[in-house]
């Protein structure tokens, strides 16, 4: 009962590529995730460890990160949470696979653990195809595809999280005001948090060119009032 | 216990079911929908009593569970018990779980309500259409019951 409070406390996030800032700040959001117990508390920091992308520790291998996602699998049973995690993974290890190659490995890694799930097989034997031969199972594959042949980086993280997206609203059908709607909030909030960054980074970034471009100006001017 | 004293206690559960199946559910759905209230409180800033109010909506649930209890209310005979436990335990049930999914519109309809206050009228629709289900089953519990032997 208490997600029912925890839910209805929380703010509409709206749709994803338009909010400017989260609705809601991270500060705010971890008070109010105090009013969880200590089981769903570790729950969530176990699903944030295997799907928060940006916050892994650079030093932790991909062998251990994948026996951590399969402790994590045999210990929940909960078919929403365990469908999140391993659809994400799924997506992690096509990235991952699309980076190799994109980074000139001509085949695939042998002799090290380097993905996760039922497609590794499929991707190795089919390394040398465009798309692996995964548009079937995973259509945005070709697009993905596709925006890395045009070298369109930010239209490849784009998609990435569009179909992040999509696949939480999937999950989330028929979840209002439970633990999963919770985690499925969460992880909405995290990417609404990460494109707002992007967009606060690009902005830093343009605003230094501006700056710089300015300051270039003045050097020009006060050294033609020195000549 | 005999068959005759089975069949007479099944007529006592009957007569009781609905108010007590309908307060069980109105707890719950009132419980559901008063937590979403207290969510939402902390969220707004204004507009707490329509919250609260709109919480409060499954408790007419047990209202109607006491209508039908008092309707079938009369002495139990092996004649009339199988009646009196059909129409009253299932109307119960009918008021029970239309009491909870009841507790689920409201918490909704307080959700989307607190970030648009301009859709709390029309948020309030599903709830009121399990309530017109609930109507159903409480009107032919009714008339049901006008066939039951005193």
């Amino acid at each position: 009962m208490k997600y029912v409070v925890l839910m209805a406390s929380l703010p509409p996030l709206g749709s994803l590529l338009e909010a400017a800032t989260p609705p809601i700040s991270r500060l705010k959001l971890e008070s109010r995730l105090g009013l969880l117990e200590a089981t769903d508390l570790h729950t969530l920091e176990q699903i944030a460890n295997l799907i928060a992308w940006p916050s892994q520790p650079l030093e932790r291998t991909d062998a251990a990160f994948i026996v951590e996602a399969h402790r994590f699998l045999a210990a929940n049973r909960n078919p929403t949470l365990r469908s999140l995690v391993t659809q994400r993974l799924d997506m992690r290890t096509i990235v991952a696979a699309f980076r190799r190659r994109r980074r000139g490995e001509a085949q695939p890694p042998t002799g090290e653990v380097w993905g996760f799930g039922e497609w590794v097989g499929l991707i190795e034997r089919n390394w040398s195809a465009p798309t692996f031969k995964l548009e079937v199972i995973f259509p945005w594959v070709r697009q993905a595809h596709d925006l890395l042949e045009e070298d369109d980086l930010i239209g490849f993280e784009k998609l990435q999280f569009s179909v992040v997206w999509a696949m939480l609203n999937r999950l989330g059908a028929g979840h209002a005001f439970d633990f999963e709607a919770l985690i499925i909030y969460l992880a909405r909030w995290s990417l609404v948090s990460r494109w707002s960054c992007y967009k606060g980074e690009t902005a830093v970034v343009r605003f230094r060119e501006l700056v710089d471009a300015g300051l270039a100006n003045h050097r020009e001017l006060f050294s033609g009032v020195a000549q | 216990m005999t068959n005759d004293t089975s069949i007479l206690v099944l007529g006592w559960i009957g007569i009781y079911a609905p108010v007590a199946l309908a307060a069980i559910g109105a707890s719950i759905g009132c419980t559901t929908a008063g937590q979403a209230a207290i969510g939402a409180m902390m969220e707004v800033s204004s507009g707490y009593g329509r919250f609260v109010g709109l919480s409060a909506l499954p408790s007419s649930m047990s209202i109607y569970g006491i209508v039908v209890m008092f309707i079938l209310n009369r002495p139990v005979t092996p004649a009339n018990s199988g009646g009196l436990f059909g129409i009253g335990l299932l109307s119960g049930l009918a008021f029970l779980m239309a009491a909870i999914y009841q507790g689920l519109c409201c918490a909704s309809a307080i959700s989307g309500s607190k970030a648009k206050p301009e859709i709390f009228g029309l948020s309030l629709a599903p709830a009121a259409i399990v309530e017109g289900f609930a109507v159903f089953a409480f009107v032919f519990a009714l008339v049901a019951a006008g066939g039951i032997p005193k």
